[in-house]
């Protein structure tokens, strides 16, 4: 291709996808714009980008019926909800732990807000999103993997935090093979600017208190955008 | 400990659990039920949209990537795709013969609320620098679902025009935001 014809060709991509997003586009182009892997990331962008427009369309409050329905639909209620035609005792114990459920949203709304909490998004060497990891600012520190990896045979993967300033990382365990930890540094309290990484170590994790072996992923903590 | 971030309960969807797509629900019903509503102008139709919106939450969650954008556009974004479906079967590719319809005020004092959102600070310098019909069309296709006959027919300037228009204005807004 030519660089004109390339120019063209990415217009041609981008244009579809922001008309994806926009809502232009008729039932079957949007559906090949939704079933083309290839559209993903320009339609991703497009999404951020005219997200500030959603600011344009009130809240309303939906039919209090709206959730029942959907939880039938994704299968029938979870466990608690569950009981039609256990004895009138239990339902009654269900209704009073909704109601505490209940309250404790109601608790939760009213807090004084506190400032943003932190995140990050570690990437592997690819760039694709490996690991999300967000941290209270009252000193808990969680991680989740995004598309969790077979840990080579033998090895073990560690958490450490490094904050600014400090001339080595503090461990903070080892990361379980489903890939999701929780944890609450006794040391250190998460900050904007501390590095968190993942390292590969031996079993155990690295005897030195140290990292010993590759860094597989690494990120560093922001305040986190939106809510 | 402060609540789980969007971004953590979407991972936890994907990982199957149940009570994590509740939270979002709890949390996000009235905004995302606003975004239906304002595509259908219908309530019924916006329970609709909502309910097919949450069963795709949990089919994609995976997809999301948080590197890419905010929890909230992603969640708004799937409330609106399955509004605009509702609305492409309802059919919309005639011109609306109800007066009503896009009469809310999207005039450019409006786009002052945009201030308001990350990013909207820059989106809305973009959008002033576009030509008035072609930020109204652009506008009225975002938060109404209008699509490019029904532009046509509210900005009363021939079809072939607006699509070109609309076109070339995303384009713009692209590079102006770059």
């Amino acid at each position: 291709m030519t660089p004109e014809q390339q120019a063209a060709a990415e217009d041609e991509k981008q244009g579809l996808a922001a008309e994806y997003v926009l809502g232009t586009l008729d039932a079957a182009e949007a559906r090949a714009v939704r079933d083309n892997p290839a559209m993903a990331v320009a339609v991703a962008d497009w999404e951020a980008r005219l997200a500030p427009l959603l600011v344009l369309m009130p809240p309303e409050a939906p039919p209090p019926d709206l959730w029942a329905r959907i939880e039938q639909t994704l299968g029938g209620p979870a466990p608690v909800a569950s009981a039609m035609r256990i004895p009138w005792f239990s339902r009654f114990w269900a209704v009073g732990a909704t109601a505490v459920a209940a309250g404790l949203a109601v608790l939760m709304v009213t807090q004084r807000p506190e400032p943003a909490p932190l995140m990050t998004v570690l990437l592997t060497s690819q760039e694709a999103p490996a690991f999300l990891v967000e941290a209270d600012r009252g000193g808990e520190i969680r991680l989740a993997a995004l598309n969790n990896q077979v840990v080579p045979e033998g090895r073990v993967r560690e958490l450490w935090a490094l904050p600014m300033g400090a001339t080595a990382p503090t461990s903070l365990g080892l990361v379980p093979a489903d890939g999701r930890i929780s944890v609450r540094p006794a040391s250190i309290r998460p900050e904007p600017g501390m590095l968190i990484e993942i390292t590969l170590e031996p079993p155990g994790g690295s005897p030195i208190g140290r990292p010993t072996g590759p860094i597989l992923f690494i990120g560093r903590l922001l305040p986190a955008r939106g809510t | 400990m402060t609540e789980k971030s969007l971004a953590m309960l979407l991972v936890d969807v994907s990982n199957g659990e149940r009570n994590a797509l509740r939270g979002i629900y709890q949390r996000q019903n009235v905004r995302l039920f606003g975004v239906a509503n304002a595509v259908l102008r219908d309530r019924d139709q916006a329970a609709d949209a909502l309910h097919n919106a949450f069963i795709n939450i949990q089919r994609r969650a995976s997809q999301y990537d948080p590197t890419r954008g905010a929890p909230e556009a992603w969640l708004a974004a799937i409330a609106r795709y399955a509004a605009l479906d509702i609305l492409r079967a309802r059919g919309r590719e005639m011109p609306s013969d109800d007066p009503a319809l896009g009469d809310t005020p999207v005039e450019p004092e409006a786009l002052v609320a945009l201030e308001s959102q990350e990013n909207g600070t820059r989106l809305r310098a973009c959008l002033e620098e576009l030509p008035e019909k072609n930020r109204r069309g652009i506008v009225l296709a975002f938060v109404h679902g209008f699509s490019h006959p029904q532009i046509a027919a509210k900005l009363e300037l021939p079809l072939g025009t607006v699509k070109a228009w609309i076109r070339r204005g995303l384009l713009s807004l692209r590079e102006c935001m770059a």
